[in-house]
């Protein structure tokens, strides 16, 4: 079984755009790695280098201690997934996923057997002899996933797979693809800027920004501890409050809470189901500016006393209206100064 | 692929009205009068022919010499041999630039490009004795190869290579952009995924980009062989005097010899070559549109 490393990978195209910048990473054999971040933060030239199709600038990688830095794409023993338009329009599906084994001159029972044998791992039984233009997007998509499969690839290698095909599919082929890939224990890297889909597939997420690693971690831990402001507001939903600090309270705008630190500029982080609300008359900290009821849950967007936007879950958002004034009880606070984790609680 | 012929009939939906009429006679018409009908009236005046005495009566005989004149045989045979090596050439040529323009990624592919369009603004004219300065005797690479004190060069002005070449320069434009307009379809993610599971360099031309390619390379074979089967220009000027090709041959044969008849049965021999590498492009362009 397989182990990428990556280590101090740059990428630096004409321009110059440092696309990834000293990046390392990694990959422990038959995990799941997601990489998110926004668009343009070298996600995608990040594993095209792993793929081989960029020469990294500076760095090293190996696969299972070999290095394969500067090793051709045909040569890497990875498999890649391509976004969209990447199957061979002049074949048929059987042709797609056989055309790697012919190259590499396998027999033909035994190409039929592991074709067949893929193509049922995706869930295609007896659709080789279709034509890829006869095939839905999410279909195309599994003949893609299959077709990489098919030649076990030591590491796999995804970049936004699902992001042509609509939510309702992408949520299906995520849960497929997650059970193929614990199923078969294949090392896998996974391209994304839609953090449900990290959160609910990967059993490590590297959040990336500018070709820089901000943070890598569990789901769990990137979504509950992010390790800087800009990983808090990324992953799912933060009310960043930018404020100060003096003697040991942190205040904005007249609302004030203890925050235990040195007096200076802070920012206060709280997620909007850890903030509680109780509607007063006077000496109000914010104001409701809306309320959406989502039937299990309502969202209260407030503004504090100088229009600073933040959102609160509320079970019962029935009890809000437009224009009142509220107070804020915060149940769980991180605070960040620059890029550093100052406090937690 | 861009090149596409488009018919100028419509469908049997019933979305014409007056003004559509309209619009589509015209073409029709003209197509009729300056197209059809004089293919059909040439056809007719060498099968129905008007003896000395004024009366017609049909006859394939000016056929029959031409199919039995050895020197029209010769004339068709070096005909037909300049066009198919002028179409080998042309592909071995075009396809790299095309390829090269295709998947290069520096800034020299925009010079390439523009060097290689360059020829379809230059009139074959200029470009014969552009041709007849630099590779006929005494051209520029005689000199270059008597400064260089070598031997001289056999120059292929006024044998059968000297249209060859002069017809595969005039047609690496067209050739060029059909060929690049075929490869817009490949995308280079099938490239790319062919390259992930294992396809080296000339796996990918040979597996993922030929395939998709081959009704291009049709088209631009088809169109580069209806050009040079009637070419003029340049095999009147750089061509030798006997065997000529089918062009030259048959504006002598009406203009110095005052023969009309076998110039028309020239033609229309011609004629009968073309329509079939019509049929082929005609047919190449069907299947591009079939699903
Ligand atoms: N071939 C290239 N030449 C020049 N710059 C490039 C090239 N490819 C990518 N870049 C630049 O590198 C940076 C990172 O691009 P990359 O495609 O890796 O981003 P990404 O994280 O995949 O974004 P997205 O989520 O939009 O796919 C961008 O600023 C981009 O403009
Ligand atoms: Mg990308």
């Amino acid at each position: 079984m397989s182990v990428l490393k990556i280590k101090e990978i740059s990428k630096i195209f004409a321009g110059p755009v440092r696309a990834v910048d000293n990046f390392s990473l990694d990959v422990a054999d038959g995990e799941l790695v997601c990489l998110l971040g926004p668009s343009g933060s070298g996600k995608s030239t990040l594993l095209r280098m792993v793929g081989g199709f960029e020469t990294p600038t500076s760095g090293v990688m190996t696969i299972d201690g070999e290095d394969i830095t500067h090793v051709p794409p045909e040569k890497r023993p990875t498999g890649m997934v391509f976004q969209s338009h990447a199957l061979w329009t002049h074949m048929n599906v059987f042709k797609n996923l056989a055309f790697g084994l012919k190259l590499r001159k396998v027999a033909p029972d035994e190409i039929k057997r592991r074709v067949d044998g893929v193509l049922d791992l995706v869930g295609l039984n007896g659709y080789g002899t279709r034509h890829v233009a006869q095939l839905s997007g999410g279909q195309q998509q599994r003949v893609a996933l299959a077709r990489s499969l098919v030649l076990e690839p030591k590491i796999l290698l995804l970049d936004e797979p699902f992001a042509s095909l609509d939510q309702h599919l992408r949520e299906r082929l995520r849960e497929e693809v997650r059970d193929i890939q614990q199923r078969l224990k294949i090392t896998t890297l996974f391209v994304t800027h839609g953090q449900d889909e990290a959160l609910s597939m990967a059993d490590r997420i590297v959040v990336m920004r500018d070709g820089k690693t901000e943070q890598i971690d569990r789901p769990d831990i990137v979504y509950r501890e992010p390790q800087t402001p800009f990983v808090a507001g990324f992953i799912g939903t933060m009310n960043l409050i930018e404020g100060t600090v003096s003697n040991g309270i942190f205040s904005k705008a007249g609302y004030s809470t203890p925050l235990p630190v040195s007096d200076g500029p802070a920012i206060l982080a709280v997620r909007p189901e850890a903030l509680d609300l109780s509607v007063v008359t006077e000496n109000s900290q914010g104001k409701v500016h809306r309320v959406t009821d989502y039937g299990s849950h309502g969202l209260v967007d407030l503004e504090l006393l100088d229009s600073t936007r933040i959102k609160a879950m509320v079970s019962h958002p029935d009890l809000f209206r437009a224009g009142q004034g509220v107070t804020l009880a915060p149940r769980a606070i991180a605070a960040y100064r620059g890029n550093a984790v100052i406090h937690r609680a | 692929m861009t090149i596409v012929a488009e018919g100028s009939t419509g469908t049997n939906e019933n979305r014409g009205g007056p003004i559509g009429l309209l619009l589509v006679a015209l073409p029709v018409f003209l197509v009729c009068w300056l197209v059809i009908w004089p293919i059909i009236s040439a056809v007719m005046r060498t099968l129905w022919l008007t003896s000395e005495t004024g009366e017609k009566r049909f006859s394939t005989e000016t056929y029959q010499f031409f199919f039995s004149d050895p020197y029209s045989l010769s004339n068709l045979s070096l005909t037909l041999w300049t066009t198919c090596v002028c179409a080998l050439l042309l592909l071995l040529v075009c396809l790299p630039i095309a390829l090269y323009l295709r998947f290069s990624t520096s800034k020299v592919a925009a010079y390439v490009q523009g060097l290689a369009i360059f020829p379809m603004f230059v009139p074959s004219i200029i470009l014969s004795f552009a041709f007849i300065r630099v590779l006929g005797p005494n051209g520029t690479v005689d000199l270059l190869l008597n400064a260089a004190s070598l031997p001289k060069m056999r120059s292929p002005y006024l044998t059968p290579w000297g249209p060859v070449i002069g017809l595969v320069w005039d047609n690496i434009p067209l050739t060029v952009l059909i060929l690049l307009a075929g490869l817009g379809s490949v995308s280079n993610q099938a490239i790319e995924a062919a390259r992930d599971v294992g396809a080296g360099k000339l796996a990918v031309l040979w597996h993922i980009i030929l395939p998709r390619i081959v009704n291009s390379i049709l088209v631009a074979i088809s169109f580069a062989v209806l050009g040079i089967f009637s070419a003029f220009t340049l095999p009147y000027i750089l061509g030798p005097a006997a065997p000529e090709l089918i062009g030259p041959f048959m504006q002598r044969t009406f203009r110095d010899l005052y023969d009309p008849i076998n110039a028309i049965t020239q033609a229309v021999i011609t004629f009968g070559f073309c329509i079939v590498f019509g049929l082929f492009y005609v047919r190449s362009v069907a299947k591009n549109r079939a699903p």
